[in-house]
């Protein structure tokens, strides 16, 4: 950061005053206060898919698995599981928006922090529902722990999986405790219970300097263990791959392959976010201009990363050429699946790499409508690491009918990935609804420094 | 004359058709042999329809493996109605056995078939297991590798240690707030 830009960002803190804290608190707790019939009709929406997903999954493990879904012995892992990488890949949001951000001291951050921490908890927690409905014996998941190997590295998926939700909860808890209070003491016409909730969730928080202090330590210690935890939960998840006997995963670029592209996609999802809730919360004198500037240059900067480790990965094996790969690629370049390859590349790559090099691409509606491409190409591109590469066993299996030798998801699939889809989001939503999406304190703390005077926030 | 003509090609037709598609209701039985000529062991296998010798068939020879079968070779047979074999020396077996399987496959003339037969012909897989009680990665889950159980708790206590550590701070808020009153 120039000196020129410190100097004029501290002097924007020095104008901040009470009376515009209390503003800002009444602009951020207003989502709180009411449910619109347009939130109404969003969350009654999601919670049908969410039903419909249910029913799907009853559906699935009532009737035979052989006809409701289409993984046979050659392709196993399908949808269910390129859903789950695609959800650990999202949870990595938290670790970028909000823990790099913050130890970095780039103060944008603040405004986004808690948006990046539910999306975290909430693709996290899908993650382990995407698994549960790809297993086939999901009575028997408990076996994990009995019977698990520490060799295998669905075990270590499964624990660090764990850890990572555990402390992305307690890293969204931690710093919420002081907005808790604030909303107990300035929410004073919202439901008994509601109130009760924040009372018992703030655990007696006043503000001293001691609590404070506490409070401070405790985040920032979070904050450093949360970005080798997020790092590790998705290059396991690379390595469950990349330790499966398929050509394809052969690759030790896998586990940066996949957090490159678990950051890029983040930082689309943010993008997504930030736009929904300053429009639909009209946040706009938080959620600003500045920040789709600054998450647009994140995004160029993730996209020529991520971009790197595909040529790492894609053009190695081309050279080469190995007979075990070269039916695949030949397939992704110019065959039957090139025009999905491309466009996955296209949208989810390319676009992102060299648009947002333009201001005016960097503008709140260009930077979301890129982004949403990139969350789309995003899944595809997690749809075709996992599945194409299943076709082609080291072990021929003979004799097998032709459907078996292609996967194309069944309906019973589609509604359970659209219905985990709709969970994330309904986790988010009803989040943001009963509790502040923007932290009023650290919002505050960014425009105080210096300011001791105002140092209790009630 | 024409008609005459017509009538003549469609019978002609119908028999070549009649002929081609009953062709392959000639049945062919198969038989094994199993010699030693030599140092090397030898699989005949004898084709024979209605008594006869079955000569120019291509018999394709197999051994049963756990997944699928192992193609040994494909010979046709010869004027006596069989197809010889030199059988590898280097199948594994658990106890010496195999099963074989000779087959004839898509044959112009001849029925699929198959014979099945048992021969003391395997090479013995001798194991003293006296790798069963190592520690290795590819062990059961009380053989780990030391160094990987121990990397492991190392990992997960510094963690989860943390963690419980960050949940004790939210208790320790509320108490300081009591001392403070």
């Amino acid at each position: 950061m120039s000196k020129e830009t410190i100097k004029k960002e501290s002097t924007q803190y020095e104008t901040f005053t009470q009376e515009e804290y209390m503003i800002m608190k009444d602009d951020l707790l207003r989502p709180m206060r009411k449910i619109r019939l347009g939130g109404k009709i969003w969350i009654a929406f999601l919670v049908l898919v969410c039903c419909a997903g249910v029913y799907a999954y009853y559906i699935q493990e009532t009737k035979s698995k052989y006809v409701t879904v289409s993984l046979r012995d050659i392709t196993f892992w399908g949808v269910y599981i390129s859903n789950f990488v695609f959800f650990v890949a999202l949870s990595l949001v938290g670790v970028l928006m909000s823990a790099v951000l913050k130890l970095t001291n780039f103060e944008w951050y603040r405004p986004l922090s808690r948006i990046a921490e539910i999306i975290a908890v909430a693709a996290i927690m899908l993650a382990g529902v995407s698994i549960v409905a790809a297993m086939g014996r999901p009575d028997r998941l408990h076996y994990l722990i009995i019977h698990g190997r520490i060799q295998s590295p669905i075990v270590w998926d499964i624990i660090v999986i764990m850890t990572y939700l555990a402390t992305s909860l307690v890293l969204l808890y931690i710093p919420l405790i002081p907005s808790l209070s604030t909303c107990k003491n300035h929410l004073t016409n919202l439901p008994k219970w509601q109130l009760k909730m924040y009372k018992f969730l703030s655990f007696g928080w006043e503000g001293t300097t001691e609590q404070w202090k506490i409070l401070k330590r405790t985040v920032k210690v979070l904050t450093v263990l949360v970005i080798p935890l997020g790092i590790s939960i998705h290059t396991v998840t690379a390595w469950l791959f990349a330790t499966t006997l398929r050509a394809e995963w052969d690759s030790a670029n896998l586990g940066a392959y996949f957090v490159s592209g678990a950051f890029l996609l983040g930082v689309s999802a943010m993008i997504l976010a930030v736009y929904t809730f300053r429009r639909a919360y009209h946040l706009e004198k938080y959620l600003t201009e500045m920040h789709f500037d600054k998450l647009g240059k994140v995004l160029v900067l993730m996209a020529l990363i991520y971009g790197y480790f595909n040529i790492n990965e894609f053009l190695v094996p081309a050279y080469k050429m190995s007979g075990l790969v070269s039916d695949k690629l030949k397939n992704l370049f110019n065959g039957e699946e090139a025009m999905f390859f491309w466009s996955v590349l296209l949208f989810g790559i390319i676009l992102p790499a060299i648009l947002p090099l333009f201001k005016q691409m960097r503008k709140p509606l260009p930077l979301t409508l890129l982004s949403l491409g990139v969350f789309i190409a995003g899944w595809f591109k997690r749809y075709l690491i996992v599945i194409p590469g299943q076709a082609d066993p080291y072990l021929p299996i003979q004799n097998v009918p032709e459907s078996w030798k292609h996967y194309s998801p069944s309906m019973v699939e589609w509604t359970i990935v659209a219905a985990s889809f709709a969970a994330m989001m309904l986790i988010v939503t009803l989040f943001s609804k009963y509790f502040p999406i923007i932290s009023v304190w650290e919002v505050a703390e960014g425009r105080l420094e210096g300011k001791e005077e105002i140092i209790n926030y009630k | 004359m024409k008609k005459n003509i017509y009538f003549i090609a469609i019978l002609v037709t119908l028999l070549v058709q009649m002929t081609s598609t009953f062709a392959q209701d000639k049945v062919a039985k198969l038989s094994f042999k199993f010699e030693k000529v030599d140092t090397n062991n030898v699989c005949n296998v004898s084709a024979t329809s209605d008594g006869l010798p079955v000569k120019g068939v291509n018999i394709n020879l197999f051994v049963k493996r756990m997944l699928s079968d192992l193609e040994i070779a494909s010979v046709a047979t010869e004027e006596n109605g069989i197809a010889s074999f030199v059988f590898p020396k280097d199948i594994p077996s658990i106890d010496g056995n195999l099963s074989l399987i000779a087959r004839i496959t898509d044959d112009d003339n001849y029925k699929n078939t198959e014979v099945t037969g048992d021969v003391n012909w395997g090479t013995l897989v001798v194991s003293d297991n006296c790798n069963v009680n190592e520690r290795a990665i590819s062990a059961a889950r009380d053989k780990a590798p030391i160094y990987l159980i121990a990397t492991s708790i190392f990992i997960i206590s510094i963690v989860w240690g943390t963690l419980l550590w960050a949940v004790l701070q939210v208790f320790k808020i509320k108490r300081v707030r009591n001392s403070a009153r």
